[in-house]
């Protein structure tokens, strides 16, 4: 093969570089498959995903997460690697990812790989490379731990296709949720180039999963599904626009994962927001939470927020914020609430509502039961009812329950290590003055495909 | 009446025939008690019975908590009875009882208003989450003869749930967990069945003789995790409370 590759520079110096240049990438274990090993190779996969370290920011760390090549014929404006940066390039051989593979895999440092890519000359060369790196890995190293790989856009849709074939999870990311927001910022990127191949890659999935019915053994292609990824904060689109986006990508492209990356500034290009209090953590946390409520929990984003209200509240985790505009609802007694019901109530979660459903079953619930079952009293007292009666003689008052809230601290994972509230909350004062219109939204994501 | 208390060794086999035990003095169960190990704080009008251990007997046990309680009720209570928890026997003991007495004991561990349930509960979600981790943060070195080798230093008594994940996933390799805090070693020679060591001593010198890549291995992994960090997200608490130091203590990642 013919492309440049740093002699002089060793796999450390590699590994540096091009780890350094994928880290705002997020991506993740769980969600995925069950497969046991075949005893003839080396690796599973465990569906729950496994963390295998946790870096400085608090982050998991579970697959080898680097960039193939970050050499790249783009230029978009929010990335390390555009074309335009004056930074060290370099590349792997597939040997050496297959190499740094299995001798982190065997040692259990890590859960598998994450391949990403700067483009190398043009789509279809970057593409053949990642395949070739994991037809390696799968065949010749009889690698069957977890693998999650990009489909580049733009790529002949037959080489996705073969590499979709040998990965666990493929990925495209929207990066940008509007259409305006990603010629904007990614001048070389159309978001029909995005679209088909995540169109592609769903009806991969479903097919795949037909022809497994019908043959046990048919090759399974993308197994663990697919996810994207949506940078916060870099273009001033609200978070329900970034929600309406996320619940059509799942409804619409069946996507597994939506990721939500908060916007490290690192190239402080005029056309991006300064964000003198760092990425916008707090925002970040709020879009994670909501995204939980669609995929667990049974919520709709329009029942989270509207076109009046288009940004979640910063004080109030979003499922709390909702019982406080539907305060008619509550309080809800516990002892016979359907499971549904039980969700939407603030302190109980997922667990603690299949452990009610099951515990009641053999007795009436008291509320020093609800506690052992792990609701979070504090929170739930306000809306539920143990045998009618409630917890104390409190209001269901809107006020009165937010100030009663707001009092016990809600657990943020960030906001320890010096970063504060009020340097959180800055993401409001970006002083963004552009108003994307919204139904440009489900247009450009629905995109008549 | 007198509370008697069964003193059973602190082991799967001394619990269960503890059990047993409870079982055939057919008293009331509210009476009688399972006290691992010593008997400690010796209360005045109470009995206290020493339990050998017998495996047939507690096959027995097990056999019965299989098919009265369900698989899924028997997997949390051997996790239950890995917990350094020290109350376990006890739970576990009145657990079985709640269960046999219901209608259908399979559903017993959903009876979490019962103090004794909740209590195995506890104990195995203790138990499993230390396996879920360790399933993670176990790191293996390279020794120079080839073999894969980890140290790991457990609050409860978890190898034998962490050896099928490993031995599934690295089935061609020859690999060994040693338990630092009890002594005790998973051996797995590849592909073929994983086994319990005890009482053995371990050749320390052996232990540091690393393969020829090993040390450039930590080196790679120990940069690459620095170099995945995103400087403007520095948590380090957070990290913490990710994964605490007593488990930080064991990888290479972390090693100064
Ligand atoms: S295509 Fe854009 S985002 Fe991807 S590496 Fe190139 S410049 Fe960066």
């Amino acid at each position: 093969m013919n492309y440049k590759v740093s002699e002089e520079m060793s796999v450390m110096e590699k590994l540096g570089i091009l780890t350094d240049a994928a880290k705002y990438d997020v991506a993740c274990t769980s969600s995925g498959v069950d497969r046991k090993g075949s005893g003839s190779g080396m690796g599973n996969t465990v569906a729950g995903g496994i963390c295998h370290s946790f870096s400085a920011d608090g982050r998991c760390i579970s697959l080898l997460k680097i960039l193939f090549t970050n050499e790249c014929i783009y230029d978009c404006k929010y990335c390390i690697n555009r074309k335009s940066n004056d930074v060290v390039r370099t590349s792997f051989t597939p040997d050496e990812v297959c190499e740094l593979t299995m001798g982190f895999y065997k040692r259990n440092y890590i859960e598998g790989l994450f391949l990403s890519s700067g483009i190398l000359y043009n789509p279809d060369f970057t593409m053949e490379l990642i395949y070739q790196t994991l037809y390696k890995l799968r065949r010749e190293h009889r690698f069957q731990g977890y693998i999650h790989v990009k489909a580049i856009p733009g790529a002949d849709p037959f080489l996705i296709q073969k590499t979709g074939l040998l990965a666990d999870r493929m990925s495209v990311n929207l990066e940008l949720p509007t259409a305006e927001g990603l010629s904007r910022l990614a001048p070389n990127k159309h978001r029909k180039n995005i679209l088909a191949p995540m169109r592609q890659i769903q009806n991969g999935i479903k097919s795949s999963k037909n022809e497994i019915v019908l043959y046990k053994n048919a090759p399974r292609f993308v197994p663990a599904g697919q996810s994207t990824q949506l940078i916060v904060g870099a273009t001033p689109e609200n978070d329900y626009q970034l929600m309406t986006v996320a619940e059509n990508l799942y409804e619409k492209f069946e996507l597994k994962r939506v990721f939500y990356s908060a916007f490290v500034n690192v190239n402080e290009d005029k056309e991006l927001p300064a964000l003198p209090g760092g990425p916008p953590l707090l925002r970040e946390h709020r879009l994670y939470q909501a995204d939980w409520l669609l995929r667990f929990y049974g919520f709709k984003a329009g029942e989270l927020l509207s076109e009046a209200r288009p940004n979640f509240n910063i004080l109030l985790d979003p499922k709390a914020d909702w019982a406080l505009r539907h305060l008619e609802m509550f309080p809800v007694e516990v002892n016979r609430a359907d499971y549904q019901l039980l969700l939407r109530i603030p302190g109980i979660g997922v667990k603690s509502a299949q452990r009610i459903v099951m515990a009641r079953r053999s007795s009436f619930l008291s509320f020093p039961d609800l506690k052992k079952i792990g609701v979070v009293l504090k929170r739930a007292l306000y809306f539920i009812t143990c045998n009618g009666k409630m917890m104390y003689n409190t209001k269901i008052e809107e006020d009165y329950i937010t100030r009663n809230l707001l009092t016990v601290k809600e657990k943020l994972p960030f906001d320890k290590d010096g970063i504060t509230y009020k340097q959180l909350s800055l993401f409001d004062d970006v002083g963004f003055t552009m108003q994307p219109n919204i139904i440009d939204t489900h247009k450009a994501v629905l995109g008549q495909m | 009446m007198e509370e008697k208390y069964l003193i059973c060794e602190d082991s799967l086999e001394g619990i269960f025939t503890g059990i047993y035990k409870a079982y055939s003095l057919k008293e009331d169960h509210s009476r009688l008690h399972i006290q691992i190990g010593e008997e400690e704080n010796l209360r005045l009008f109470a009995e206290y019975i020493p339990i050998v251990p017998d495996a047939g007997t507690a096959v027995r046990v097990s056999r019965t908590i299989q098919r009265e309680l369900g698989e899924e009720t028997y997997i949390s209570i051997c996790r239950a009875l890995a917990s350094m928890d020290k109350q376990k026997g006890e739970a576990v003991y009145k657990t079985v009882v709640c269960g046999l007495q219901m209608q259908n004991g399979r559903q017993v561990m959903g009876n979490l208003t019962n103090p004794y349930v909740h209590k195995v509960f506890e104990l195995n979600r203790g138990t499993n989450n230390e396996v879920l981790h360790l399933m993670g943060f176990l790191r293996f070195q390279e020794l120079e003869n080839g073999i894969l080798f980890s140290k790991i230093g457990p609050k409860n008594n978890i190898l034998t749930f962490l050896a099928p994940h490993f031995a599934d996933r690295l089935s061609l390799l020859n690999f060994v967990i040693y338990d630092d805090i009890r002594g005790i070693f998973v051996v797995h020679p590849a592909s073929k069945d994983w086994y319990l060591v005890t009482n053995a001593e371990i050749d320390s010198e052996m232990m540091e003789n690393y393969s020829r890549e090993e040390l450039e291995y930590q080196e790679l992994f120990t940069y690459f995790c620095h170099k995945i960090a995103i400087k403007e997200r520095k948590n380090l608490n957070l990290q913490r409370s990710m994964l605490p130091l007593r488990f930080q203590e064991y990888m290479v990642e972390f090693r100064k």
